[in-house]
């Protein structure tokens, strides 16, 4: 292990990677209700900051996302110097150095595969164009988020919790009172307020440990081979203005090119007349160790500017201290500079015609292909009960980067992910299931914290009016329509000020003659917003006797059942 | 009212019931109540719902006489609902602070206020504008802790076995403080119905024999004392409220020893009678309280505008 020095720019990086993970893994835990209206915290922070959501977006949607500017900063960053973004800043990026300590460093093991990220770009892009967004499935701070939200952060809760709750129960003496204190601590910290259950953690986070996992068959596989931010980036940096110039007397001793985390090949040979390998290594002495690795085989790949995070490491390792970074002329604008895309020809990550148009024709292609398995208009999906100030489904799903922050926020925790409910497109999209969660009547966080305005932010008094659906009960397994039981859980839980359901009196006769007097309830159409808070807390708690749809849910012009609604809400006479 | 104030109120009020009584004139009660015992059943009309919570605790004998020195507290206000409290749907900040305030002032080891909503906890513990009114006291303020529920037999035919919370039942002293309003159900939720909220497990189920399974709980664990908030109460659309048209003013706290004694008190305000109340009903019958207040020694200060009905 090397010490760090303060002259090196390789323990500012580092610093600086501790400082955004660290960042954001607070604005996550952050990303949670504590009593009051808002939040407190800018929670979507790294989401503001995110180019690529910037870009799908405005495609998608046409419009201007709010985040407009704050994204900026990054193209602006990456212009300057590189993609400093993913070397610097990315918290996944710093996950996967991380995870990357417990493997060998090695040269970049398939430089074709290079281009796919790009082709993946592409592929996002073409299909943004046609209003599918697609770019949360691999953008890196929406995976992220989801991967915490659904799986990792909630098998952390359970672990932690289980852990103590045995520690609990057994009651030994002393210990106990300690792990207790230990406990409390984490709660009023790190833990959640309550345990989330996610219907798709297993999926989400299965696919997250894979994409850490590449790490040990090649450190930064993600980052090098599959990130679309870091493609888009890429681009940018081709008109970077910082560059790198190894000085006359490399003896291609390969160190930079095992220490580079993007596969940039900083020991290329192709950029510069080196002298002959030497037989022997004459300088070992002056050498670091070079991680036992065999002598790196002579590639024809130029030097990639970028596939360069800026990260300092060839600057930091080369015994010779030949390297240096600089400001100068962009690559794009040397003659004969050699930015990523494309390169020369044959040269490896060569993005030819052949490829961007295949990959375009394929984003354009998928748009259909997503599109077909779509309910028509004005069928929409019973169960697909969008969150308060969800913009009509169409532009929902044109804005909507499945990054999971609704989810993490929802109070009740009935927002999930979905699976196939609002198609393939809609993949991992919020939907509100009121078995697991309700909505709660004066929260407002979902639209506080989407990035995109796929849910807009309310006022508690437009939320209070906002309908996400309707509740309906079957009287086939209410308790006093179906058995002549009283109960009315869901009347004393309707959180409307004039209630949505409504109780009648009336008097049945038993199975033995006996008279019962019992409330049974029914339901204002008018009034109901369709929370769930019926639907979560009705006895019959397998399937409830009263159930929310997703028809009358404000946002739709078509999902409408009532020919008049007082309330103003939007229905199908009216124009959008 | 500061506390010389009150210890000088205090003085004066029990010289004068020291006063013999010109036999005859004065009504039973009040020949009762002249007698050394402090009263069991007090009601107090008008002021600041925290000098009345104050004047209702005196006029019982102070808090001394339930919270002994060292004593575990606990008070289970009603937070049941993300409701401010001008909607009267959650017991009224002040009257919870100062209940805590007497009984640390009477030298309780813990003070401990706890509930389990139906809405989200943290937004009713903040809504209810309770959490802030307890901030700056040595009050422990906590969410339920699910581990802390203990399946318990009730001795009850309805509820039989149940998870109720520990704390409550292992507290030296529980004080139950409600708020009086219109519950669909159970026509109104005051101080017995309030207790459901140091039950656990799947509280819907109740709701079929809701009027036993209140009387069973209270049966099984009585509160030391009731404080019913009544400065402001719910007509209509209860538990959860919701419209300012729905509450009333009456301005009044009802505090009492016997559940029921207070429950059928409260019933008043609604124009209701105790035995109108199912639950009031079962309760008396499982013996749990008094339900003829004449029986009980009581104390109005500032006046009863309302007829008592029995």
């Amino acid at each position: 292990m090397r010490l760090p020095r303060l002259n090196s720019l390789r323990t500012w990086r580092l610093l600086s990677q501790a400082f955004f993970l660290l960042l954001f893994l607070l604005l996550f835990l952050e990303t949670e209700g504590k009593g009051g209206d808002e939040l407190g915290w800018p929670v979507k922070l790294f989401l503001d900051f995110d180019p690529l959501i910037l870009l799908t977006t405005l495609l998608a949607t046409q419009t201007v996302p709010v985040t407009f500017l704050l994204a900026l900063v990054v193209v602006g960053l990456t212009l300057l110097l590189g993609r400093v973004f993913c070397g610097w800043i990315c918290p996944f990026g710093t996950l996967h150095n991380l995870c990357g300590l417990a493997a060998r460093h090695r040269l970049i093991r398939h430089p074709a595969w290079l281009q796919w990220k790009y082709l993946l770009l592409i592929i996002m892009l073409a299909a943004a164009t046609l209003g599918v967004q697609q770019a949360g499935l691999l953008d890196p701070v929406s995976l992220l988020i989801r991967s915490l939200t659904v799986g990792i952060y909630p098998a952390f809760s359970h672990a932690v919790s289980a852990l103590f709750d045995t520690i609990y129960l057994w009651q030994i003496g002393g210990i106990s009172a300690v792990s207790e204190w230990l406990y409390g601590f984490l709660r009023a910290t790190v833990l959640p307020f309550r345990q989330p259950v996610f219907s798709q953690s297993l999926l989400i986070s299965g696919l997250f440990i894979t994409i850490l996992a590449l790490n040990f068959h090649e450190r930064r596989f993600w980052c090098r081979y599959l990130c679309p931010l870091g493609a888009l980036l890429a681009l940018f940096s081709r008109w970077s203005l910082l560059s790198r110039e190894v000085a006359e007397g490399c003896n291609h001793c390969g160190a930079c090119g095992r220490h580079c985390p993007g596969g940039a090949e900083p020991h290329s040979r192709r950029d510069f007349a080196a002298p002959p390998r030497p037989a022997a290594r004459t300088t070992k002495s002056t050498e670091r160790p070079a991680d036992d690795a065999p002598s790196p085989p002579a590639t024809a790949l130029p030097w990639l500017a970028g596939e360069c995070h800026a990260c300092f490491n060839c600057d930091d390792v080369c015994p010779r201290r030949l390297i240096s970074f600089g400001f100068r002329r962009p690559a794009a604008w040397r003659k004969g500079g050699r930015a990523t895309l494309p390169a020369p020809a044959g040269t490896g990550p060569d993005l030819g015609r052949r490829q961007l148009l295949g990959a375009a024709a394929l984003g354009i292609a998928g748009v259909p292909l997503l599109r077909i398995s779509h309910p028509p208009e004005g069928r929409a999906q019973p169960l697909l009960i969008r969150p308060p100030g969800a913009v009509p489904e169409k532009e929902f799903l044109g804005r909507c980067v499945k990054c999971g922050e609704c989810m993490k926020v929802c109070l009740t925790g009935g927002l999930q992910p979905t699976l196939l409910e609002a198609g393939l497109e809609g993949l991992w999209t919020p939907k509100l299931v009121p078995r697991r969660g309700y909505c709660e009547y004066h929260c407002t966080l979902c639209g506080q914290v989407c990035p995109t305005g796929a849910i807009e932010p309310l006022t508690i008094a437009e939320k209070t009016e906002t309908k996400i659906g309707l509740a309906m009960f079957d009287r086939n397994r209410c308790l006093p329509w179906a058995h002549g039981i009283p109960c009315i859980v869901c009347e004393e839980v309707c959180p409307t000020p004039k209630k949505a359901i409504w109780l009648e009196e009336v008097e049945v006769t038993g199975r033995d003659g006996q008279r019962v007097r019992l409330k049974r309830p029914h339901l204002d159409l008018e009034l109901c917003i369709g929370c769930g808070i019926c639907e979560h807390l009705c006895p019959v708690s397998d399937k409830p006797a009263v159930r929310v749809t997703s028809i009358g849910e404000s946002r739709s012009r078509e999902n409408q059942l009532l020919l008049y609604n007082p309330a103003g809400i939007l229905t199908s006479n009216q124009p959008y | 009212m500061d506390r010389r104030q009150f210890l000088l109120g205090s003085a004066l009020t029990g010289s004068a019931l020291l006063l013999p009584a010109p036999p005859g004139i004065l009504p039973g009660w009040w020949r009762q109540a002249a007698a050394a015992e402090p009263p069991d059943l007090v009601r107090t009309s008008g002021g600041e719902p925290a000098a009345a919570t104050r004047r209702a605790v005196a006029a019982l004998g102070g808090m001394e006489r339930f919270v002994s020195r060292g004593a575990v507290v606990v008070i289970k206000p009603n937070i049941g609902f993300d409701r401010r409290p001008e909607l009267a749907a959650t017991t009224h900040p002040a009257v919870v602070a100062t209940l805590a305030e007497l009984c640390l002032e009477a030298g309780a080891r813990r003070v401990k206020v706890f509930d389990r909503p139906v809405n989200d906890a943290r937004r009713c513990y903040v809504q209810s504008g309770i959490a802030a009114a307890l901030e700056p006291l040595e009050v422990e303020l906590k969410y339920v802790d699910q581990r802390r529920f203990r399946d318990m037999d009730t001795g009850g035919d309805v509820l039989r076995r149940w998870p109720i919370y520990r704390e409550a039942v292992e507290a030296d002293v529980l004080i139950n403080a409600p708020i009086a309003k219109h519950h669909g159900l159970s026509r109104l939720t005051m101080g017995i119905k309030n207790l459901m909220g140091i039950l656990g497990g799947n509280r819907s189920r109740i709701h079929q024999r809701l009027d036993q399974a209140l009387a069973e709980l209270v049966a099984f664990i009585p509160p030391t004392l009731t404080v019913l908030d009544a400065t402001r109460i719910l007509v209509a659309n209860g538990p959860q409220g919701g419209n300012p048209d729905d509450v009333r003013h009456p301005g009044v706290i009802i505090a009492g020893r016997d559940p029921v004694a207070v429950d059928s008190l409260g019933a008043a305000l609604f124009d209701l009678r105790g035995s109108e109340l199912g639950f009031v009903r079962e309760a008396i019958r499982l013996g749990v309280g008094e339900g003829n207040l004449d029986r009980l020694r009581r104390s109005w200060p500032g006046g009863f505008d309302r007829l008592y009905r029995p």
